[in-house]
């Protein structure tokens, strides 16, 4: 099979692609592992094991798009493992193993299954090519494909929690040089407190990039030995909602196994973070602790220029301070563009993590009370040109995993939020408080609850944000006191609501809020004075032939839709034919081509003309 | 020999302050009005100023307006004090229109107030010399809003001229015509608004300079005619000419301070009789090359009798009392003084005859000749009531034809046709974060309860957008700081509404018709091209400070609020001081809560100083659509013009193109084919279609435009706003299918040719410039230039002022090098130099290429891209060009 060197016209040329938004910390290795890298890289022999220990047959693996080249040799490998008989459980032992989600499996059925699976069959691997989302998200519905039981899941991750299948994470470990790092460590803690030993007590909490997870241990270790008696490790945990996400500070002392139990206030804490860690990481953590530093992990040679490279990188290390408050700053201008657009587009970025769609409903019936209209969108991997498609959405609430959910690109012709700072956006004005805090997750949506909430839960913060809503109306009421009066006149032309004031151009905008139901009555008595559109057909007078006003909207509780509203005054091409009057203007036409009678009549035989000549 | 004539009797009447709650009753008041020579402070109820509306003839709207501190507030104090609004003896000091406490501390007015007046005119000859328009009867509404000087105020001018039909232009003795006046008097011509001047401050003149009487008489007049000259330059056909000149009685002069003034017209009422002449003749005769020769008891227009001088008419009968008067009391000549009061019958009351020296100066003056009746005189006498006026106005100040029915409601004042409310600005009410709309009637009667459509400034008739239905809930009289309840207003007058607040930001039109389009959007002399941005020093702060912007953004004509692209709050006004006004309102009364308030910042604009150097191309995401562009840099003239709404997207296009092709030189098709206007639809950058017979264009036009609203709105080079770009769009290649060309794959697009376009056009940032003019004496004219010099500035202008050592020096000063100036020239010139900055255009940052990371345009823009937390190198051109 001859392979294509052109991608066939009508594909999206890769190029296109949309930048991932947890870009792969794998770079393009130049010359191809060897055997023994390999296995080491791609924890084989576990991976090996867990699969037979869950007794799995199929199971899909996912790759990210960088490491897709060692795909096929890491399937080889493990085709081999798993075609070994007896599993060799002791052979393994390569480092801190990873567990496996999702082992509802019970016991003795696992026993059957293994016994099943190393008698009869031989499990099949498949390779996921593409994933439909972030690369850090597991892909159950391509592993689904296949009726994969579970999923392997290489590189880095955002662990957050899957709804259908086991999964089984390899990290794709990743070398360091702990003398370095430990020497960088030390040059960015040293100017504090010099010259007493008291210096060493910095709180800092060592965090690393999943692919460098392994080495925090034993560099605890070593800038322990080195007297740096503040320092803590982390621990992998599956908890994108932790105060750390999916981390858990290891308080453990000196080998003594004694635990420390106060989580204390981790605004005390530096975080010293070994790899570039994710946008969404930095905001989230950027309010929480007291300092993040940033140890690229990357070999002194290759010095990436990050777009907050900083000056106080004082080591040739390039140690960077992360400073998110511009960052933050930034989406704070996002989201108060959001205030006053009338249509918000749901879009999924997502179809794995745990309770993505109630948290969908959630978002809904969210934007629905604040009266505005939402559509729900599924584009697979987002990018600019497919959401410029929908001119008439003023602004993007995605929902995906922590670590995908926020979309930072100049290239969006909208906003594209987080479910956390679209609640933000739409409190009023007179609540909306930025603190600073930020997550990334959709469970911020409910008022700080984790991803797990139940829908009770949910419907009680929602109510929360309803009374909030209510008294910003029982506001304008007071204020405007004719209000009331006014409605009872039945006035031919109803009081407009007053407009909102825009804080982005500090102008007053004016926007259809067909889903504002904040007077209830009028929902009851909408059948009395029916709109003037079509809902009429249901009334006694139906039978009778109601000539439809030109240019009427669509209307939705007897206001406008918003996006009819926006074909109508944004748009100005209106179909064929409504450009002919300005092509005449334009001075170049010079009034059209005479009329002719042409054929009329049926396809048996037109006539043409008054003669009933037929042709 | 001088009598003063009982030529106008003004009573004025004050409602809403209750001084004296037990005044006598409107009737009362006849009897006592009828009485020659006296003016007794008297109450006039809302019922009778509500009947004066009723006859628009007898109305008179005016504003008054100067170059700052040439004492406005204190000349209105004077009016006041003959209401009784204000003691007689706090008059001058009191400046009771400046209601808030930072204007009396300061000293200087910051927000315009109007307030109602009640004039009475006795003689029936008075109300024969209102020529040229109706009257009915002697009583006179007077509505005169007092406006601030400072220009970084001008747009409360701007608003106050609007709802106003005449214009009381004070200008100092001693400094004359200054910057402020001709703006003031430029935008009041504007807006066909008749001028009268006051020369204020004449006993400066007389105590201070000691000044001999034809130095003073030829120091008025030529401050007189640098006035008419300021008034030629801005000559209106419709207005016809409306110079002033003293013998006509347009002009008055006096002072603010001691509460005096004199208009030619009254002096020549006394000579008259003495000498048996008409009035009118009499008048012609006090002012100019006229003189009285005593030798032959005759006339002349020779300045010489058999060789010797003749002393002008005006400075006889005229200056020569008030120089007396002024002798006598302050060189304590008791008995001349005496005899001078018995001559000019001035009688003073018991407790002020023990005073001597000013204070005696100030009673005798101000006895003599009252400036009240002056001012009041000449306001009623020749500026114009609205139903004269607006017969004028109404084609500038109506949007829609001249023919429908709102425009000739406005015509002919007409209370019956629909209403036609201009609301001019929002005024605080003792609710706080409620306003009064401040406004005049135009045509119809606003009542409470009246459902009205409110248009905003962006209202095209036909359209709902910017248009809300509302009934008015309250009719008030603006009193000064407070507000009388009425019923309803007619056509012609002034008022407050309240109720609709809500729905206008700053300004609007209020109609009752469906079709009436809007009353011209009023246009400021100044643009708030000075920021600074706040932030909550508590975060639970955050949504006071939003509500405080959101009340801040109402309570002022000019200041813009906004949030940067960068998430800051920023607060933008016209000067530094007017920033720091709008900044401790802010944080004291709307906000409320501390404020961190980062230094003053300018925000530039990007633009292009060339042709693109080839055809800008970029390709849709599926390849399957090309468009090509080149920017070219736009006329600055075409800019301002846009900036000044004199081409704007809502003209007619045929109409526009003949303009832009007569007068800027277009290509006729070209300026037929501009798309749009950007960014926000109505900026300084143009779209041009240049295209020849591309299929499927139109249809594309939206996402284009789209695009290019967005692409203008932050530009390529630092997210900054793009002015004064012209973009072509040279060819277009569009896919058949009309999926695959559509806004997903052209709005990015759009965006991303005309980056292309712009960084292959030798982009350059923009600085907005001050038009500074300072006035200064020669001995500390180095000063000045030294630090002109240090802050980039570049003089153009230097001129002596007649008459004075003062020099004023023009000069244009970057935006970004005048904060801080004012101090650091206050202590150069050891505070002898007055500097007043007007935003006047943008100039070319010099220094570089932006694109070049070295130059030191280039670090502005490193700098100001790592501010807002973006890449800080400018992505190159490559990022948005693709190769065919």
């Amino acid at each position: 099979m001859t392979a294509q060197t052109q991608a066939p016209v009508l594909s999206t040329p890769e190029s296109n692609l949309f930048e991932t938004p947890a870009p792969s910390t794998i770079p393009a290795k130049e010359n191809r592992l060897s055997d023994a890298e390999l296995r080491d890289v791609y924890e084989t022999s576990r991976t090996a094991r867990e699969i037979r220990d869950g007794g799995w047959t199929k199971v899909a693996l996912q790759f990210p798009d960088g490491m897709l080249v060692d795909a096929p040799r890491v399937f080889a490998v493990l085709e081999e493992l798993l075609s070994e008989q007896i599993p060799k459980v002791n052979s393994v032992g390569v480092g801190e193993g990873e567990g496996v989600v999702g082992l509802g499996v019970n016991e003795k059925e696992k026993e059957k299954e293994k016994e099943k699976g190393a008698r009869e069959n031989r499990v099949r691997l498949y390779i996921l090519a593409d994933t439909s989302y972030g690369s850090c998200c597991v892909d159950e519905v391509a592993a689904e494909h296949v009726d994969a039981e579970a999923v392997v899941h290489y590189g880095r991750a955002c662990l957050s929690p899957t709804s259908r299948l086991p999964v089984v994470y390899v990290f794709t470990r990743r070398a360091l040089d702990i003398a370095f790092v430990v020497e960088g460590f030390e040059e960015s803690f040293s100017g504090k407190g010099e010259g007493e030993g008291g210096g060493k007590e910095e709180k800092v909490v060592v965090m690393a990039d999943l692919t460098f997870q392994e080495h925090v241990p034993v560099l605890v270790e070593r800038l322990r030995e080195r007297g740096w008696k503040g320092v803590r490790g982390t621990d992998v945990v599956h908890d994108p909602t932790a105060s750390i996400p999916n981390r858990r500070i290891a308080w453990r002392r000196d080998g003594n196994g004694e635990e420390e139990e106060e989580e204390g206030d981790l605004k005390e804490w530096s975080i010293w973070h070994i790899g570039s860690p994710p946008a969404a990481l930095l905001l989230t953590l950027s309010s929480r602790i007291k300092e993040l530093l940033i140890y690229p992990g990357t070999t002194p040679q290759s010095t990436s220029t990050n777009g907050n490279a900083n000056r106080n990188s004082s080591t040739r290390q390039e140690i960077i301070r992360s400073n998110t408050s511009l960052q933050l700053r930034r989406r704070y201008a996002l989201l108060t563009r959001l205030t006053t657009t009338p249509i918000i587009g749901i879009l999924i970025n997502t179809l794995s993590v745990a309770n993505y769609l109630s948290s969908i409903d959630a978002l809904k019936a969210l934007i629905a009370r604040k009266g505005k209209k939402s559509y729900t969108f599924v584009v697979g991997k987002v990018n600019a040109a497919k959401m410029a498609n929908f001119a008439e959405v003023g602004g993007w609430v995605v929902v995906g995993c922590w670590e995908s959910s926020l979309v930072e690109s100049k290239e969006f012709y909208a906003p594209v939020l987080t479910p956390f700072e679209l609640g933000l956006a739409l409190e009023s004005d007179g609540e909306r408080v930025w603190s600073g805090e930020w997550r990334g997750d959709f469970g911020g949506l409910d008022t700080g609850t984790g991803t797990g909430t139940g829908i009770g839960e949910k419907t009680n913060g929602h109510e929360g944000i309803e009374e909030a809503g209510l008294d910003g109306e029982g506001k304008d009421g007071e204020l405007g006191d004719v209000g009331d009066v006014e409605d009872e006149d039945g006035d031919s032309e109803e009081e407009s609501a007053p407009p909102e004031f825009d804080l982005r151009t500090g102008r007053y905008v004016s926007n259809s809020r067909p889903m504002r139901t904040t007077n209830p009555t009028k929902n009851t008595t909408s059948s009395s004075t029916p709109p003037p559109s079509a809902s009429t057909s249901t009334s006694a007078a139906s039978q009778i032939l109601t000539r439809r006003p030109k240019q009427e909207l669509a209307s939705i509780n007897g206001a406008v839709s918003p996006g009819a509203e926006f074909l109508r005054s944004q748009r100005t091409w209106t179909g064929l034919g409504s450009d002919f009057e300005e092509i005449r203007e334009g001075g170049s036409g010079g009034g059209g081509g005479t009329i002719e009678e042409g054929r009329s009549g049926v396809a048996r035989g037109y006539t043409v003309g008054k003669n009933g000549e037929r042709t | 020999m001088v009598k003063v004539s009982a030529t106008s009797s003004i009573c004025l009447i004050r409602d809403g302050l209750e001084l004296e709650p037990s005044t006598a009753s409107p009737f009362g008041l006849k009897q006592t009005s009828a009485v020659a020579n006296t003016c007794v402070p008297c109450s006039f109820t809302i019922q009778e100023v509500r009947a004066l509306m009723d006859k628009p003839t007898n109305v008179r709207n005016m504003s008054v307006i100067a170059h700052v501190d040439h004492g406005k507030s204190t000349l209105t104090d004077s009016l006041l004090a003959k209401a009784g609004i204000i003691s007689a003896g706090k008059a001058g000091d009191a400046r009771a229109t400046d209601t808030r406490k930072d204007e009396q501390e300061r000293g200087i007015t910051i927000k315009s107030t109007a307030i109602s007046l009640y004039g009475h005119l006795d003689s029936e000859d008075d109300i024969k010399d209102i020529v040229g328009q109706k009257t009915e009867g002697n009583d006179f509404l007077i509505n005169l809003i007092d406006s601030p000087g400072h220009v970084d105020f001008s747009s409360e001018v701007t608003a106050a001229l609007r709802v106003t039909d005449g214009a009381l232009v004070v200008v100092d003795t001693i400094e004359g015509v200054c910057v402020q006046t001709e703006t003031v008097l430029r935008q009041a011509l504007g807006e066909r608004i008749k001028p009268v001047v006051v020369i204020n401050k004449v006993d400066r003149a007389l105590l201070e300079l000691q000044v001999s009487k034809e130095d003073l008489y030829q120091t008025f007049s030529r401050t007189i005619e640098s006035v008419n000259v300021v008034i030629s330059t801005y000559f209106d056909k419709t207005l016809g000419d409306v110079q002033v000149y003293p013998y006509n009685g347009t002009v008055a002069f006096g002072s603010g301070l001691h509460g005096w003034a004199f208009t030619i017209r009254q002096f020549a009422m006394r000579y008259a009789k003495k000498f048996g002449v008409d009035r009118n003749k009499m008048m012609e005769r006090l002012w100019g090359d006229n003189y009285f020769n005593p030798h032959t008891k005759k006339w002349t227009n020779k300045g010489t009798h058999e060789g010797k001088q003749l002393e002008r008419a005006f400075n006889q009968f005229i200056l020569d009392p008030i120089f007396k008067i002024f002798e006598a009391i302050m060189n304590f000549k008791k008995d001349e003084t005496k005899t001078l009061l018995e001559k000019l019958s001035i009688k003073l009351a018991v407790e002020d005859r023990e005073k001597e020296g000013k204070p005696l100066l100030k009673v005798v003056m101000r006895t003599f000749l009252p400036a009240a009746d002056a001012l009041l005189e000449m306001m009623i006498l020749h500026l114009p009531s609205p139903v004269t006026a607006q017969k004028y106005r109404a084609e500038t100040l109506y949007e829609g034809p001249p023919d429908d029915e709102a425009c000739i409601g406005i015509r002919d004042c007409d209370p019956k046709a629909p209403l036609m409310l201009y609301v001019s600005k929002m005024v605080p009410t003792s609710d706080k974060g409620r306003f009064y709309a401040f406004g005049r009637v135009f045509a119809g009667t606003v009542r409470s309860g009246l459902k009205v459509r409110i248009q905003g400034p962006n209202y095209t008739p036909g359209k709902k957008e910017d248009l809300f239905i509302k009934a008015v809930q309250r009719t008030v009289l603006m009193m000064g700081g407070k507000v009388d309840p009425i019923d309803d207003v007619p056509a012609g007058n002034i008022l407050g509404l309240v109720g609709i607040d809500q729905f206008l930001l700053k300004s609007g039109t209020l109609t009752t018709s469906d079709t009436a389009h809007n009353l011209k959007v009023m246009k400021f002399s100044v643009s708030p091209v000075v920021r600074r941005s706040v932030e909550v020093k508590n975060a639970q702060d955050l949504p006071k400070l939003v509500e405080g912007l959101k009340r801040l953004s109402k309570s002022d004509p000019c200041v813009l609020v906004l949030i940067s692209e960068s998430g800051e709050h920023v607060v933008a006004g016209a000067g530094e001081l007017h920033l720091e006004i709008c900044l401790k309102d802010l944080e004291e009364d709307h906000a409320g809560v501390p404020l961190r308030i980062s230094d003053p910042v300018v925000q530039y604009r990007e633009t292009v100083t060339a042709k693109s150097s080839m055809t800008a191309l970029s390709k849709s995401p599926n390849k399957h659509n090309r468009l090509y562009m080149i920017a070219e840099p736009l006329d600055e003239e075409v800019s301002k013009e846009i900036e000044a709404g004199r081409i704007s997207p809502r003209d007619d296009f045929k109409a526009r193109a003949r303009i832009l092709a007569d007068d800027f030189g277009w290509d006729v098709t070209d300026a037929r084919k501009i798309w749009c206007f950007g960014p926000d639809t109505n900026g300084a950058n143009l779209l041009v279609d240049q295209t020849k017979a591309v299929q499927y264009l139109n249809e594309i036009k939206d996402s284009v435009v789209s695009g290019f609203q967005w692409a203008s709105r932050e530009g390529p080079v630092a997210e900054e706003p793009m002015r004064s770009c012209r973009f072509n769009i040279m060819d277009v290649t569009l896919h058949a299918d009309a999926i695959h060309r559509g806004g997903g794959q052209l709005i990015p697009t759009a965006r991303r040719v005309l980056y292309a376009a712009a960084l292959m056009a030798e982009p350059g940032l923009l600085e907005p410039v001050f038009l500074c003019e300072i006035q200064v004496p020669e001995s500390a004219m180095g000063g000045v230039y030294g630090v002109l010099s240090r802050r980039r500035g570049h003089v153009f202008s230097e001129e002596q002022r007649p008459g004075t050592p003062l020099f004023t020096i023009k000069s244009y000063l970057p935006v970004l090098e005048s904060f801080g100036f004012n101090a650091d020239l206050r202590s150069n010139t050891s505070g002898q130099a007055f500097p007043q900055s007007v935003f006047d255009h943008y100039q070319i940052l010099p220094g570089g290429s932006p694109l070049d990371g070295t130059s030191k345009v280039g670090q502005i823009v490193q700098e100001m891209r790592k501010r807002k937390g973006i890449k800080v190198e400018v992505p190159g051109v490559e990022n948005y060009y693709d190769k065919l």
